[in-house]
């Protein structure tokens, strides 16, 4: 009985002890430690964004030269639920990206994607290809009327592609995805490229007839 | 020495202070400055982005048009006003669409809107001010020209074209600024009749069609359905989708409904499955039902049911209009319900259940959780002596699979585990999802039924249909529409070329009693070889020609088409074992308004029907032509055009603007795809937390200091 008041009296001095130093000084460490902890995760978290954007594509890289070789292209990773379906390049920019085949969000983290149910990348028709803008379709923003941008489709054909028209528009305006007659490229990233917050409803849209 | 190393000490500490209150200043300064920027960032990008969509008030739609300051001008928008007229099996519609121009130029306006599938259109008014202008039937291409060549001598006009069964447009040309045309539709169609209730739905959101980029269903097609089908690559007039009016702002294209039913009787219950409405209950007059907010946006399906009084409820029903040479009738017949003792004597079949399911990106957020309920319910009335099995499509099918296994319980777990892990992307790839289902093949001793659940979001339907048409074999094809705007022609046409039957499922509260209902009907049929015998010598022409087999609640639905008045009809068929008749005769009020654009409209759909049988287009198009400009219908090859008699519009340089349709409520397309990331936000919240980490530990340092 007795030595079951003594532990009460000694746990109770030591929580007002632990109360009393928090009161003066053992709040902060506490407070740094989640803002540090805190800090550190969105720090890691946006580089995590573009640790995967660079490192999917090395992986997808070895997946797409399987079928650029006449074979089917292989998941870049066992459990991808997704495949490479083309090679965008801007010679002039050193850009080169592998377009993956189904633009849903989890798949649009790894690379560029083609929008399903456009004309595949190269062939006649409206081709659309999406990305992100902080990432891959970063360089959009360089991009100028009558830069030249490379196609390679299955089997190692290289559709070349000329900028005729870069304009902004909302993301209500599907009729960018409509088909055309004439093969025609369309990529689409949202816009403004520098903004901070996501969910933006505008779009960069280039569009780019073919030339070769 | 321990005094000077003492002293040592405190004058390190304060050159140390001193240092740190530099280093302090310094990264406060810092600090400071980095967290203005981040504010004055956040700030900035929230401008950025409002001067975009600055010209996007209060729901206002804008075009494009580079003459226009700022590139853009406001689209004309489309108040619709829904008056139905329900009389005994016939609905009258009639559906007014206001174009309003909100803009400072002359516009032509385009719309398209959904009608329920069987809806056969023959009115068309323009209203302009005071003056009405009556639409004119004419072949599609004539009506066209008539258009464009009043569009381009600057006179206002209409047209009402059918882009398919369920999906029309209307172009208007020349609204003039801040002006209002108003068009108005009508339209006859036939109740659906089930279970003792009828039922009445009005369209008011378009699924997007999905068209598979490559064609693989039937590689040798003719050009023979370019009248219906898209072909892969090409665009159906596609309706340009705007997501909902910001909170706080009206509905984009507002729709107000009024349903008036005259029955005859007194009605039992009234329900309306999606919307809020008032109900008005008149004694011996017509019952008014209304939605409750005038103003409803358009985005899903208005569905109305309700019973007759007890007692009421009809066994058999005859209609007939004489027109011109022809009498037209429609009879309905309700086969008895069987009793609890009777169904028992039926015999049930053990059951081969296919069960196939759309999870395309169409299907996402409410349809796929309607879905997986739906599949749940499915699994749940499988019995040991069953056998089953399920299968998934998007762009590509996944089976669970490779072939069909009894119930057994540990088997419907394992079937259940493998539906919940689905999920919606991709595109609507039927055909092979189909083409496995339906593999010809006969599993003796079973009744084969396939039962599809989809939105039906496709584009190539008759090559779908052509597919169902070949591989059916003794299998059913039961289909499921999900979602607030399952594609209904289609799911309806299917189920009609699989000899099943279609539900639609509108809310995950109905998945119970639907699918529960749907499976209690297709244990067997009620009512077989049923049989119309009509007076001695008289020439019809009825559809469907063939009567099916009837399950619980389905009534007999028949038009036809005589040369000679009509005088009584026997309706026979086999119910269980035994014989079964009943006898109509013609109501002596001959002049039934519209059974002879019922008609017509049935006799339409099955010639384009023969389409999909591998008919030639160039024998049928004159056909449906025919008929469709007898009865005044619009049609795949006929459309509606009003023309103004005063130019009153520039004759050159109008503006063409697509009225934005409204999506699905639930679905989560439509509009481009989202691509940005919280990247650069989540790295400026990471710094500012990490600044206030060290914000922190600085002042902990020195309050520890200072005590």
């Amino acid at each position: 009985m007795s030595r079951t008041v003594g532990t009460d009296t000694l746990f109770t001095t030591a929580r007002t002890g632990a109360v009393l130093a928090g009161g003066k000084r053992g709040l902060s460490p506490v407070l740094i430690l989640v803002l540090a902890l805190l800090g550190t995760w969105q720090v890691a978290s946006a580089g995590w964004i573009h640790a995967k954007a660079a490192l999917a594509q090395h992986l997808i890289a070895s997946a797409w030269s399987g079928a650029r070789d006449g074979g089917p292209a292989r998941r870049p990773w066992p459990w991808a639920d997704m495949r490479p379906v083309a090679r965008l390049t801007v010679p002039s920019r050193g850009v080169s990206l592998y377009v993956l085949d189904n633009a849903d969000p989890r798949a649009l983290a790894f690379g560029p994607a083609h929008v399903s149910g456009t004309a595949a990348p190269g062939a006649a028709g409206n081709s659309v290809i999406v990305a992100h803008r902080d990432t891959h379709f970063a360089f959009l923003r360089k991009l100028a009327v009558d830069d030249e941008i490379d196609v390679e489709g299955a089997r190692g054909a290289v559709a070349r592609y000329r900028v005729r028209d870069v304009s902004v528009v909302d993301k209500g305006e599907t009729r960018v995805l409509e088909a055309a007659d004439a093969p025609v490229l369309t990529l689409i990233t949202c816009f403004p490229f520098d903004a901070v917050r996501p969910g933006t409803r505008l779009r960069y849209v280039v569009v780019a007839d073919r030339v070769g | 020495m321990q005094g000077s190393a003492a002293r040592q000490q405190i004058r390190i500490q304060e050159a140390l202070g001193d240092f740190a209150r530099l280093v302090a200043k310094a990264f406060f300064g810092g600090i400071g400055v980095a967290v203005l920027m981040s504010l004055a960032i956040l700030a900035l990008s929230a401008n950025v982005q409002a001067a975009g969509i600055n010209d996007a008030k209060a729901g206002t739609l804008l075009i494009k048009d580079p003459s226009v300051d700022g590139g853009y001008a406001p689209a004309p928008q489309v108040a619709t006003e829904v008056a139905i007229d329900v009389t005994g099996m016939i609905a009258r519609t009639r559906v007014t669409q206001t174009f309003h121009n909100p803009g400072s130029g002359f516009v032509e306006g385009v719309y398209v809107f959904p009608l329920p599938e069987k809806s056969a259109v023959d009115r068309l008014w323009m209203r302009i001010g005071t003056r009405v202008i009556e639409g004119r039937i004419r072949e599609k291409e004539e009506a066209r020209r008539t258009y464009e060549q009043a569009k381009s001598e600057g006179r206002k006009a209409a047209l009402v074209e059918q882009q398919r069964p369920n999906l029309f447009t209307n172009a208007v040309a020349h609204i003039g600024p801040n002006e209002a045309i108003e068009i108005r539709i009508e339209y006859q169609q036939a109740l659906a009749y089930d279970n003792g209730t009828y039922k009445l739905r009005f369209p008011l959101a378009v699924t997007p069609r999905y068209v598979p980029a490559a064609s693989e269903v039937v590689p040798d097609e003719p050009k023979a359905v370019e009248a219906q089908s898209l072909e892969p690559g090409e665009t159906l007039l596609q309706p340009a989708y705007e997501p909902q009016a910001p909170e706080g702002c009206g509905p984009l294209n507002a729709v107000d409904i009024a349903v008036s039913i005259d029955a005859g009787v007194p009605l039992g219950s009234v329900t309306s499955s999606y919307h809020e409405t008032v109900i008005e209950k008149a004694k011996g007059g017509p019952t008014m039902i209304s939605l409750v907010k005038d103003q409803e946006e358009a985005d899903r399906d208005f569905e109305l049911t309700w019973t007759l009084a007890p007692g009421k409820a009809p066994q058999a029903a005859m209609f007939t209009q004489t027109k011109g040479d022809n009498e037209y009738a429609l009879l309905m017949v309700v086969p008895p319900q069987p009793t609890a003792a009777e169904r028992a004597t039926f015999e049930r079949m053990p059951r081969e259940t296919i069960l196939i399911v759309d999870t395309s990106g169409s299907m996402e957020g409410v349809s796929m959780d309607q879905a997986k309920a739906a599949l749940g319910m499915a699994l749940d009335t499988l019995r040991p002596s069953d056998r089953f099995n399920v299968l998934e499509f998007n762009s590509n099918m996944r089976t669970w699979l490779p072939y069909a296994v009894p119930a057994s319980s540990s088997n419907i777990e394992q079937a259940r585990a493998w539906v919940q892990k689905l999920r919606a992307g991709g595109g609507t790839n039927m055909a092979p999802a189909l083409k496995f289902a339906l593999d010809g093949t006969d599993t003796p001793g079973y009744l084969r039924q396939v039962v599809f659940i989809t939105d039906g979001g496709v584009g190539n339907e008759d090559e779908l249909f052509k597919l169902i048409v070949q591989r059916l074999g003794s299998s059913r094809l039961f289909t499921v529409g999900i979602g607030s705007a399952p594609n209904a022609h289609f799911m309806t046409k299917a189920a009609q070329y699989g000899r099943g039957t279609f539900t639609y499922i509108g809310d995950v509260k109905e998945v119970q009693e639907k699918m529960s209902a749907l499976f209690a009907k297709i244990e067997a049929p009620v009512l077989r070889d049923v049989s119309i015998r009509w007076p001695d010598g008289t020439p019809v022409e009825t559809f469907p020609p063939r009567v099916p087999d009837l399950y619980l609640g389905e009534p007999v639905l028949v038009a036809a088409a005589a040369k000679a008045p009509l005088g009584t009809v026997v309706v026979t068929g086999l119910r269980g074992n035994q014989p079964w008749s009943v006898a109509l005769t013609p109501p002596p009020d001959r002049n039934a308004a519209g059974v002879g654009a019922l008609w017509a409209r049935a006799k339409i759909a099955s010639l384009m029907d023969t389409l999909a049988q591998g008919a030639n287009l160039d024998t049928v198009r004159p056909q449906v032509v025919n008929v469709a400009l007898e009865h005044h219908l619009v049609s795949a090859y006929t459309s509606m055009v009003a023309v103004d008699v005063t130019p009153t519009g520039p004759t050159d340089g109008l503006k063409t603007a697509m009225v934005k349709a409204v999506l699905p409520q639930g679905y989560v397309g439509g509009s481009l795809p989202q691509t940005d990331t919280a990247a650069t936000l989540q790295f400026l919240l990471g710094l500012l937390a990490l600044s206030a980490a060290a914000i922190v530990t600085l002042i902990g340092r020195r309050g520890t200091r200072l005590a």
